[in-house]
């Protein structure tokens, strides 16, 4: 068959200009993009279908020049179903008015939560790395205490047993300030059962 | 025995006319019409899968129209096991919405609204599932999309609009690539019978034909919900009233595998397509898995095993084997009845309590016993827990991948193992959380953008039934492996030699 | 054996009714089960195979070998016997007693099948319910965190080891041609290493062997019955049976042995090592445990007949007195109530009988003779002589069993100095006598070990490296065994000594609990989820469409790369018809306006305007029909656009992606479109079925072929797109009414105005105008009448029921809009939802009464009825079909008015 290009850019077009709308957050123009592309696509389906020609009556026109008509049987039920969803999807246009006084295309709720858990959950990581590196020093501060020193005096050990006492609770402390910084900032980490170890 | 190949799409849609003409009035007259359809239906597609199984492929010609002229209905092994389990389950959700009086609902309406939707979308299923011809196969999946549109808007509350306009946007995108690949293909081939397509389809060059696979897969791919096109689901199912998301889950998606299935083994036999399909099912199966992990409700979480577990069929159809194709195919009948099991009993946990948030339940165990048992055995079934089916199928997907071999179907086999123990690892949080810990425990503020759900603390124990009744199903599945699982065999094999039916359709031999 | 399971699994469901009639006495009652199982042990029970799903290789064939007939033995046996003891073990108000009923028989239920099960498949299916049925049992009372969260863990690392495994028993089944253990044994398959590997990985999780150990002392969680059963004579012991069972096959490869000794020495050590510190005595227990089971794990990872031979010995054993230890702990917890060792003091006097079973256990465990404990060490220790390495860790082991055997004791029941005795309630007779009946089997077995080796005889011959010949004796003369076992005694006193630093030591060398590892991988896993999640799942949908199309454009891109473009053998032509450029230009005029406009009405406007030009281009290309419909539709979504938009106003809703972008991509969809179009017109060969539609048509009788596909040769299409009408239509009417609102319009009587009325109009003054109500008046009826003549016309020339039924309602349409909702009440007296279940009926019925009387769906049945005075007149279904389409339409609209029109009205004038 002979291929005209006029009709298949006009299709091109028209699906260019729909999919444009589409991408648009607005239902309305999104519904119109939505026709725009249909019209493009039916123009598609009897463009590709075959050649134009005479109308497929018969007794008016001689088979042999008429236009496929089974093209046009399709496009036609097409059109009615768009015409249906076009109903369909104003009326849900106006009840997205009628809630929120806006036809947006909102984001999903449940979806933007994940995001806002994984964040919570990478905080709650950089918590539990610093509790672990303050035990750490606690607990090498401990062995520090621990090492059995004969020759020094009681009175050396006993000095450097209260600045050791000093500097634990000056890093417990600064260690409480921050955790509790990081905990005020999210409210559980990620998931109740998974904290802690046994 | 042809003419009963009509059935299971007249006698929805003429149910659905008769309630359109009574109107709202005489609502139990309503129930009793939907269920004994649908009844009839089951019994119906039975007859047809025996008579396939032992006769070959069936076929109606619309009007006595003969190919390719006309449309035909074409049922075969595949078609008539897919209609037989798709009508068992709706039954089951039949009853329920009815007991559970959703439709009850259109109290509010000034028509019956919920059964002729229900019922439309019931008979487009069907249709798609039976038609032998591709633009019928459009307006099938118009006829069950419409009927989706209706029920997922039901009530029109703010999150079931939002949840309406993605689903809706993402199905007119799929409607309109079936349509440009129908006028591609009807441009290429000049037929739209399928059976004349699979004919016609070997004379074009490998491009043209590449093209028209591509295209035709793109679409349905969105309706199976298949990685990249997949996202919509996760977010539009779950807000849907119970009865209407359980059907959703359980057949919706299975329409575009089973199309899938078709495409790949009919018209396009082999072709460079599998090994694409093979990385689309890998993708599909970890990133709906990681996404069910990451879920803190219930629904949510299903719904992104749905995602996930789409990712098996595509796995076994990419393997393009015939032990792939029957272990998708048998995966895919478990499917269709344990995730809508599912979803059916998230809907009795969500009368009981008012939510699915796994962060505000607790105790049910203690509180809901038969409740807990209800939802413990499906969720078995489906992470893959033996003997149950969710296990067969996911055994003869493992077996025909080591069989085949290759890097690429092991990685898919590595990929399978590690989707089924994410989705028991899903599953269990939700069971330790929802049914194990007090309620109380790690108690956070309501999320946002929740409304309060239509909440009945009255239990019915009707409601019971039908869930039990896709419980057993379910178990049936293993008590019958052997039957069932030859039988996918031999309808994989069937789809595989493509000749039955196309001598069936054009009516060669 | 199916009868035996069938008995256990109706046991089990029949658990908790029992349990809430007879208390927990029917634990009494259940413990038949296993008992009967354990009965049916000593008749020496028959294989049984039969066909379960031959397509996927599954059998349900059972055999018990000698190995299988021994696990059966422990399985029943101290499954009956910790039956008996939790009858007592649990209070009767514990809540959780009926649930735990049923969970402890069933799960014994699959442990006869795993042990008996003779085909792989099967294997792993059994294996599977145990763990479930374990992750229950530990989860026993939910509400402390750590049993969720050692049940969980249990499950994870258990089920891990399983799919592993299932992927290797796949392996081996299909290189062995099938899935039959026996037959796999009697010749074994070259497998490749990895399989052997992952079959490995699932028994030591299994087992929890090192790296897989944490799960078992977390599991402590479970009531102690629980973990005498499961966590030491059963479950723990299947990755143990699945060496010893495959270990005849696969024994002797390098990759068996590999894996299984290091793993199993360094868990030897390990548990040990660790249960030296722990002073939770069934913690210390659990440590013991998983050091044993490493010893198990040496002796079948050996691989040789006399290993296997000691393993066997050291397996039955381990059974008897690991369960009835647990049980001792039990009893002591429940009698002293507390099982902290630091806690616990002078028991040994105040009880003596549970003192002796647990001191005659402990003797076993330590390996004292003569106890069955001490024979299999012995054997195993002269078993192993060839490997001195593995020899020294099993020494090493065997001392710190010695060690941990004291303190364990010595913290159960020693009176501690400076403490004093804790007072305890005796326990009863129930809860003692299934331990000391255990402990006492240790001591009546040990002199049976010759009689013994010889039943174990097959079994062992069955490895193909006979290995060092050893033989199970209560006394094997003074050798190397004996001098190593009495060294490992020394060196278990010693350390027992000196316990109070060896603990502080070992606390000083601990670095990390393998469960501190689980924890934060199962934690790490989530953050990986919800952030990947985040990533992937925007939850916009802009961003799914964008996503559809990138992929569309990937399609395009993919087939233009899979070869060079053919050159077009299909003439090329700028346009057929002269109209068609004007036209084009028209379009593409009103597309950039729809591109611009800034208001929702001009937005319409401009699309509307497309489709006219689309029905332009039909009627150019020669398709009437398709340009009347196209025309038709295209006005009434105008006037259903303008009816919602009027109370829409539209703030700016920024859109995703800025306006160049999407252009963009909008010219590459397009593109790939047009490029698409051309490709496959260049392709067509095949002549058109819609050639063949000429002649259907005439033999349908209709002139007008579009009509006579749309009414008849595909009328399906048809049916369904109406009925696609018929829901969508309900759809708006559920969107719009929610709220039972006056759906009837009501009928106010219209006010009283000078002179008569146009319209019975209801709209107020400033509103109405005279010209368009009276245009309105007078059209109404012609254009109905247009409506029918469309309606009849089309089978024949262009028309038919689309075309009719929308010239319909666009005639009720001017009636509304000239006279408001009251007019539209008066226009049409019919509810819609009759119009639309009619002509549905009536499509269908048309579809129904094709099957019936024609026998094929939608055949058209047509007759000539003689009408007198009238002649013949013709009467076809076809008719009625389009009827139905007719009233379909009209429905549509009239319900698209009622709510998008009088009911938004009202909404309006409420305000």
């Amino acid at each position: 068959m002979t291929i005209s290009l006029v009709p298949l850019i006009v299709c091109g077009l028209l699906v260019a200009a729909g999919v444009t709308l589409v991408l648009e957050r607005s239902l309305v123009r999104v519904l119109v993009g939505v026709i725009l592309m249909g019209n493009g696509v039916n123009l598609l389906i009897v463009t590709l279908g075959g050649n134009a020609g005479g109308p497929p009556l018969l007794g008016q026109t001689p088979p042999e020049e008429m236009a496929d008509p089974l093209p046009q049987a399709m496009v036609l039920t097409a059109i009615v179903i768009t015409l249906a969803v076009t109903a369909f999807l104003l009326a849900m246009v106006h009840r997205a008015w009628q809630l929120r006084g806006s036809d947006e295309v909102s984001d999903d709720t449940e979806d933007r939560w994940v995001r806002l858990r994984a964040r919570r959950g990478e905080l709650g990581e950089r918590v539990r790395a610093r509790q672990a590196e303050y035990d750490r020093l606690v607990a090498e501060q401990r062995a520090e205490l621990r090492e059995p020193t004969r020759g020094e005096q009681l009175a050396h050990r006993r000095a450097d047993r209260r600045r050791l006492k000093a500097r634990q609770r000056e890093a417990r402390k600064q260690m409480r300030r921050t955790i509790r910084a990081e905990r005020e900032r999210q409210a559980l980490a990620l998931d109740p059962e998974l904290e802690g170890d046994e | 025995m042809a003419a009963l190949i009509a059935i299971p799409v007249l006698l929805p849609l003429l149910a659905a006319g008769i309630k359109l003409a009574i109107g709202a009035r005489l609502r139990n007259l309503q129930g009793v019409i939907s269920i004994s359809a649908l009844a009839v239906n089951l019994v119906v597609s039975a007859i047809l899968l025996v008579q396939v199984d032992t006769h070959g492929p069936m076929v109606a010609r619309i009007g006595g129209w003969e190919q390719p002229i006309g449309i035909t209905l074409v049922a075969d092994r595949l078609s008539a096991l897919m209609l037989v389990t798709s009508s068992a389950v709706t039954l089951c959700v039949m009853v329920y919405s009815v007991v559970s009086a959703y439709d009850r609902q259109e109290d509010v309406a000034p028509m019956a609204i919920f059964h002729p939707a229900f019922l439309v979308m019931l008979a487009g299923v069907a249709n798609a599932f039976l038609t032998g011809d591709l633009f019928n196969l459009f307006v099938a999946f118009e006829m069950l999309l419409s009927g989706s549109y209706v029920l997922l808007t039901f009530g029109g509350t703010q999150s079931r609009i939002r949840a309406g306009a993605t689903y809706t946007v993402m199905a007119l995108m799929s409607s309109m690539l079936f349509l440009i690949a129908l006028a591609v293909v009807y441009a290429a081939t000049g037929t739209l019978s399928i059976a004349q397509l699979a004919v016609r389809f070997g004379d074009l060059t490998p491009q043209v034909k590449l093209l028209v696979e591509l295209l035709l897969l793109l679409a349905f791919a969105i309706k199976a919900a298949i990685f990249p096109v997949s996202g919509w689901l996760p977010d539009s199912y779950p807000t849907a009233p119970a009865p209407a998301t359980a059907v959703f889950a359980g057949l919706l998606t299975k329409v575009g595998v089973y199309a899938i299935f078709r495409l790949e083994s009919l018209l396009f036999p082999g072709g460079p397509v599998g090994t694409l399909l093979l990385w689309a099912a890998l993708a599909t199966l970890l990133i709906g898995v990681l996404g069910a992990v990451a879920q803190a409700d219930i629904k949510r979480m299903l719904s992104f095993t749905l995602v996930s577990h789409v990712g098996y069929m595509v796995m076994g159809v990419g393997l393009a084997t015939v032990a792939g194709l029957a272990g998708a195919v048998f995966y895919a009948v478990h499917h269709m009845t344990v995730q809508t099991n599912l979803f059916l009993v998230t809907g009795l946990i969500e009368r009981r309590t008012g939510t699915t948030s796994v962060n505000r339940l607790g105790g049910l165990m203690r509180k809901a016993p038969l409740l807990s048992v209800l939802f413990f055995v499906p969720a078995m079934n489906l992470s893959g827990i033996p003997p149950m089916s969710g296990f067969l199928g996911k055994l003869a997907l493992v077996q025909a991948g080591l069989d085949v071999g290759g890097l690429l179907p092991v990685a898919l086999v590595v990929a399978a193992l590690v989707t089924s123990l994410l989705t028991l690892y899903a599953i269990a949080k939700v069971w330790g959380k929802a049914f194990w810990r007090e309620q109380g425990e790690g108690e956070v503020a309501p999320e946002a953008g929740e409304e309060p759900v239509e909440r009945s603390l009255t239990t019915q124990p009707g409601l019971y039934g039908p869930v039990s009744a896709l419980i057993v199903l379910g178990l049936a599945y293993t008590v019958l492996a052997g039957p069932l699982s030859s039988l996918t065999v031999r309808a994989a094999e069937e789809l595989m030699a493509r000749q039955p039916y196309i001598n069936a359709v054009l009516g060669v031999g | 054996m199916e009868p035996l399971l069938i008995l256990h699994a109706a046991a089990a469901l029949g658990a908790p009714w029992l349990v809430r009639r007879y208390g927990r006495g029917s634990l009494l009652l259940l413990a038949a089960a296993p008992a009967a199982g354990f009965i049916y042990t000593l008749l020496g029970p028959e294989p049984s195979s039969r066909p379960w799903a031959p397509a996927l290789g599954l059998t349900l064939s059972f055999r018990a070998d000698e190995l299988g007939l021994l696990m059966m033995a422990l399985v029943t046996g101290v499954g009956a016997l910790v039956m008996v003891y939790s009858s007592r073990y649990f209070a009767s108000a514990d809540p959780g007693l009926a649930r735990f009923a049923a969970f402890m028989t069933a799960f014994a239920g699959a442990m006869l099948g795993l042990v008996t099960a003779d085909d792989l498949l099967l294997l792993y299916v059994f294996w599977e319910l145990t763990t479930v049925f374990s992750y229950l049992l530990i989860g026993h009372n939910p509400e402390s965190r750590s049993s969720r969260r050692a049940g969980m863990q249990a499950l994870v690392v258990t089920t891990l080891g399983g799919l592993a495994m299932l992927a290797g028993f796949v392996m081996i089944g299909q290189a062995a041609g099938s899935y039959q253990i026996s037959v796999i044994l009697a010749d074994p398959p070259q497998v490749a290493p990895v399989a052997l590997v992952l079959v490995l990985v699932g028994a030591l999780s299994k087992s929890a062997i090192f790296p897989f150990s944490a799960w078992l002392p977390a599991a402590m969680a479970a009531p102690t019955p629980v973990s005498a059963y499961l966590h030491a004579a059963a479950m723990v012991k299947a990755g143990v049976y699945l060496m010893a069972r495959l270990g005849p096959a696969f024994g002797d490869a390098t990759v068996w042995r590999a894996v299984a000794l290091p793993l199993g020495a360094a868990t030897m050590l390990l548990g040990g090592w660790r249960a030296l510190r722990e002073t939770d005595l069934k913690r210390l227990l659990a440590f013991g445990t998983v050091s044993q089971l490493g010893f198990l794990i040496v002796l079948f990872g050996a691989g040789t007949g006399a290993a296997a031979l000691a393993g066997v010995a050291m397996l039955l054993a381990h059974a008897l007195f690991k369960a009835s230890l647990f049980l001792v702990v039990g009893t002591v917890d429940r009698a002293a109530g507390r099982r902290d060792l630091r806690g616990l003091s002078g028991l040994g006097k105040a009880m003596p009988w549970t003192c002796a079973a647990g001191v005659l256990a402990g003797a076993s465990m330590a390996g004292l003779p003569p106890l069955a404990g001490f024979v299999g060490k012995e054997a195993s220790l002269e078993a192993l002589l060839a490997d001195p390495l593995v020899l020294v860790a099993v020494v090493a082991g065997s001392a710190l069993t010695a060690a941990y055997t004291l303190r364990f004791l010595w913290g159960a029941f020693a009176s501690k100095p400076g403490r004093k005795p804790t007072k305890v309630q005796r326990p009863v007779v129930l809860m003692v006598a299934p331990a000391a009946l255990l402990a006492g089997l240790g001591l009546v077995l040990a002199p049976l070990a010759g009689w013994y080796e010889r039943a174990m005889g097959a079994y062992t011959a069955a490895f193909p490296d006979p290995g060092h010949g050893t033989h199970l004796a209560l006394w094997s003369g003074v050798g190397p065994p004996l001098l190593l076992s009495l060294v490992a005694l020394a060196g278990g006193g010693a350390l027992f000594l000196a316990r109070e630093p060896v603990a502080r030591l070992g606390s000083a060398l601990h670095i990390t609990d393998s469960g501190v590892a689980f924890w934060s991988a199962v934690r790490r896993t989530d953050l990986a989820a919800l952030q990947f999640t985040g990533i992937v799942q925007r939850g916009s949908v802009p961003d799914y469409v964008l996503l559809t199309l990138l992929s569309l454009v990937g399609v395009g891109a993919m087939v233009l790369s899979y070869g060079p473009l053919p050159a077009l053998d299909a003439a090329v032509t700028a346009w057929e018809r002269p109209e068609q450029p004007l036209l084009a230009v028209l379009i593409a005029a009103a597309a950039v306006l729809a591109l611009r406009a800034r208001s929702y009405l001009l937005l319409a406007v401009a699309c509307g305007l497309t489709g006219y030009g689309v029905a332009l281009l039909f009627l150019a290309h020669g398709s009437p029909d398709l340009a009347l419909t196209q025309f038709l539709a295209e006005t009434l979504s105008l006037v259903m656009f303008v009816l919602v938009l009027r109370r829409v106003s539209n703030p700016p809703v920024p859109a995703r992606l800025p306006f160049w972008l999407r252009l963009g991509l909008g010219a590459v969809t397009g593109a790939v479109v047009v490029v698409a179009g051309i490709l496959a017109m260049d392709a067509r060969q095949a002549q058109p079925v819609g050639d063949l539609m000429a002649g259907a048509a005439e033999r349908a009788g209709a002139g007008n072929i579009v009509s006579a596909l749309l009414l008849d040769i595909r009328a399906w299409d048809t049916m369904g797109e109406s009925t696609v009408i018929v829901v969508l239509t309900l759809g708006v009417t559920s969107l719009v009414f929610l709220r039972r609102t006056s759906y009837a319009i009501d009928r106010r009587p219209p006010r009283p105005r000078p002179g008569r009325p146009w319209l019975a109009a209801a709209l107020p003054e400033k509103d109405r105008a005279l010209a368009f109500e009276v245009a309105a008046r007078l059209t109404f009826h012609t254009i109905l009448v247009l409506s029918v003549f469309l309606l009849f016309v089309g089978h024949t020339r262009v028309g038919g029921g689309f075309s009719g039924g929308i010239v319909a309602g666009l005639a009720i349409t001017v009636r509304y809009l000239a006279g408001g909702r009251d007019e539209l009440a008066r226009a049409v007296p019919v509810h819609p939802g009759v119009l639309l279940g009619a002509g549905l009926s009536l499509s269908v019925g048309t579809a129904l009464a094709g099957l019936a009387f024609g026998g094929e769906a939608l055949r058209m049945l047509a007759m000539d009825v003689a009408v007198p005075l009238v002649g013949t007149v013709h009467l076809s279904t076809v008719t009625l079909f389009d009827v139905g389409i007719y009233l379909t339409v009209v429905g549509m609209v009239q319900d698209v008015l009622r709510a998008l029109g009088a009911q938004v009205d009202e909404q309006v004038e409420a305000g």
